[in-house]
């Protein structure tokens, strides 16, 4: 790691600006600000930021219309800051391009790990072939499932949502995605397909023992694989 | 603009052998009586004036004075009097005045081609002329219907405002047809009006308002000259428009005259056009409606982002400098301490203030619930993790039959709405007691209840317990008393209803009642695979 991290700051609350600075820096950031959508396009294209913390509500442009310009020449994570806490405003955002959405006001250890959860989806590009979570392990190239070493048996469905979901640990992917990636375009309005089906794959995977849910639902947008708290701090 | 149905009317109507059709009929004889009559006149005048001239001219001159007879009769009279008139004439030449006189004997040969030629060339201008009237005098009433509708549509269509285009086709009606026309107009619940519309010129006795009433109901003709309750006095059309029937055209005939075919047609005519005016009118109303409505509602909208905005972000602000404070002041038990009651305060704030938007946008009607399908355990369990910590140490036992089907709802919505019963029944309850929620569907009703073990509720505050900012004399301190007014809020949004009553063995039991369209689980297992 010979280069710091670098991450862009787009909001035009100036106090806003100033706390994320001390918050980021502290987990050893890089951080720049732009105060207006216009300068924040022009920011990602000079600094090429590793991750944008972008707000919805800005003066000039709005956040939306900043990240679909954004997202036709960069890749870059972008996770959006907003107080719009309406699931349509987060769906609109997600199919825009964003890869997370957190609502203000949030925690700052909320905001690190979906920070982390972006980036390193970004950065491993899906490339391993197994995947660990808590008692979960999934062999990619086997298509093997297993829990607590068990071997669990599951249908080509549940298990094309179980890879899309840990391909995408730690972030959320809506429903109109899974349903798209899974079943095909057509489908995409067929929700109580995905609702079936995550139920028999949260059944076979989720051991359940209390507070330890791989797949939470993000209601009205769709679901999260989430990693267990410990493993995300050892994973940075 | 006349479309099939009506026309499907108009010989409904007709078929009906009423004694106005036994007068029409007896008007048209008599009418062809007269008409022979008069033919025989001018050919006893004409024959008699061609004798006096015969002798100067000749014979053969008076056969083309009797072809200018057919022509002239013909532009007068009707078909069959024209052609008897043709033929007499024809038999009146050769024997009065073709050589040898009084026989119908002919001499010569040139004579007897005349005849013939006579004969063919009366028919045909007979014919011929009687035809050119005939449709000469449909062009004209086809002219007086097109006048008349347009002076309709000039002036009921056109007019600047409803009244008055009104007021312009009842008169129109009244003065082509010596009538007397009443309107009932569809009110803005879709029934009929009882009362005549103001530019009526007369008022409805009761059995001619249940006339109206039918046709409003069955959307065709009816009353005097149609089948059905021809004993009314008035002949009753439907006003219809496009897509719905706007109202009742009624028509008083004046006394002893019937309305012939074209006159039928024409009133049919009429009512279709009256009932497109109403139904643009109506149109334009629901458009200026909701158009206000729109624009009321967006700037609700901006109101309430700019307002969430303003409170929201210095509170973001407050959250992550605590929190920037506690990472950097780690280890100090003490200060720990303070930081997080102070992220207790802030997490508190931030729910009034989600209270306080949450509640403006029920009051302020900006809510409409987005159904999709959703599994009922999932629910449940979403809703006891947005309560979160704030529930405390009370033990949350769930009561749900695992194979529930699926039901198509509104979930962020019901899940802050179990969410505010469940911190409600927590806040209202002894530490370490049981909260249970129970799910249950019967009948396409989702029934999600919320039990606990507390003190239960005073009957005198009930009736209040939904109401906004109240709060009940044995509430905890702290909250808003909007916690149970916006569950009440977001429930009717959502169509169904709650209530809350104490329970025989103690604690309080709210119960969610929302009508739900549902799937088994089962039904669907293979769908896709």
């Amino acid at each position: 790691m010979s280069e710091r991290t670098t991450a862009l700051v787009i909001d035009d609350e100036k106090q806003i600006r100033k706390l994320l600075r001390i918050v980021l820096e502290e987990e050893h950031y890089r951080v720049f600000e732009s105060e207006n959508g216009k300068q924040g396009l022009s920011d990602a294209a000079q600094r090429r930021p590793d991750v944008i913390l972008l707000d919805l509500g800005l003066p000039d442009l709005d956040g939306v219309a900043v990240l679909k310009r954004l997202r036709e020449w960069s890749q870059v994570p972008v996770l959006i800051l907003s107080v719009r806490d309406g699931p349509e405003d987060k769906i609109i955002a997600l199919d825009a391009g964003a890869d997370d959405y957190v609502t203000k006001p949030f925690g700052s250890g909320e905001l690190l790990a979906r920070l982390r959860a972006i980036q390193r989806r970004a950065g491993e590009a899906n490339e391993e072939p197994s995947f660990r979570a808590g008692s979960l392990q999934i062999d990619f190239n086997a298509r093997a499932v297993t829990v607590k070493g068990c071997a669990v048996k599951l249908t080509a469905t549940e298990y094309a949502l179980l890879k899309i979901l840990a391909q995408h640990a730690g972030k959320v992917v809506t429903h109109k995605q899974l349903l798209r990636e899974v079943w095909g375009p057509n489908a995409e309005e067929q929700s109580q397909y995905l609702r079936v089906y995550m139920t028999h794959l949260r059944k076979k995977i989720d051991t359940s023992e209390k507070g330890e849910k791989l797949l939470r639902t993000e209601s009205g947008i769709g679901y999260r694989f989430v990693i267990p708290a410990k493993e995300n701090q050892e994973k940075v | 603009m006349v479309t099939a149905s009506q026309d499907s009317d108009v010989v409904h109507a007709q078929e009906h052998p009423s004694e106005r059709d036994m007068n029409r009929r007896w008007i048209r004889s008599a009418s062809i009586v007269n008409e022979f009559f008069l033919a025989g006149l001018f050919i006893l005048a004409f024959t008699g004036a061609a004798w006096l001239v015969e002798p100067f001219t000749g014979y053969q001159t008076v056969a083309l004075l009797y072809l200018l007879l057919v022509v002239l009769v013909g532009l007068k009279l009707s078909r069959g009097p024209v052609l008897t008139v043709a033929a007499t004439s024809a038999a009146l030449w050769n024997f009065l005045f073709v050589p040898p006189h009084f026989t119908f004997y002919v001499q010569k040969f040139h004579d007897g081609t005349m005849f013939v030629v006579f004969i063919a060339v009366a028919l045909a201008m007979g014919h011929l002329t009687s035809r050119l009237r005939r449709s000469e005098m449909i062009e004209r009433q086809r002219e007086r219907r097109t006048a008349a509708l347009y002076a309709l549509a000039q002036q009921a269509a056109f007019a600047t405002d409803l009244d008055t285009g009104l007021r312009a086709a009842v008169n129109l009606i009244e003065s082509i047809f010596a009538a007397k026309a009443a309107l009932l107009v569809r009110q803005k619940n879709h029934t009929l009006s009882t009362m005549p519309h103001a530019a009526s010129s007369v008022d409805l006795s009761e059995g001619e308002k249940t006339v109206a009433a039918w046709v409003f109901s069955r959307r065709v003709p009816a009353g005097k000259f149609t089948e059905t309750f021809p004993e009314a006095e008035a002949l009753h059309l439907p006003l219809q428009g496009r897509t719905t029937i706007m109202g009742v055209l009624s028509i008083w005939p004046p006394a002893a005259t019937t309305f012939d075919h074209v006159e039928r047609d024409l009133l049919q005519a009429f009512a279709v056009l009256i009932g497109l005016v109403l139904e643009k009118d109506h149109i334009i109303e629901a458009f200026k409606h909701a158009e206000i409505l729109e624009a009321s509602e967006h700037l609700r909208r901006a109101l309430l982002q700019s307002v969430s905005h303003e409170l929201k972000t210095p509170l973001s602000a407050v959250q992550t400098g605590i929190d920037a404070l506690a990472r950097q002041t780690a280890g100090s038990e003490k200060s720990h301490r303070t930081f997080r009651e102070v992220q207790v305060a802030v997490r508190r704030l931030h729910r009034v203030i989600n209270n306080l938007l949450n509640m403006t946008r029920i009051e302020s009607g900006v809510i409409k619930p987005k159904l999709d399908w959703s599994e009922v355990g999932e629910l449940i369990e979403a809703a006891i993790e947005l309560a979160g910590e704030s529930v405390g140490e009370h033990r949350i036992l769930v009561d749900a039959d695992p194979t529930l089907p699926m039901a198509k709802l509104d979930q962020p919505l019901l899940e802050q709405c179990l969410c505010n019963l469940l911190l409600n029944s927590a806040a209202n309850s002894p530490p370490g007691t049981k909260i249970i929620i129970r799910a249950q569907l019967m009948n396409d009703q989702l029934i999600l209840s919320v039990i606990d073990e507390g003190k239960g509720i005073r009957k005198e505050e009930s009736m209040h317990i939904f109401e906004m900012f109240f709060r009940g004399t044995d509430a905890s301190p702290g909250g808003t008393g909007l916690g149970l007014a916006i569950v009440d809020g977001f429930v009717h949004a959502h169509g169904g209803s709650v209530r809350a009553a104490n329970r025989d063995t103690g604690g309080a039991e709210f119960v969610i009642t929302i009508p739900v369209q549902t799937v088994r689980p089962e039904l669907m297992e293979t769908p896709l695979e």
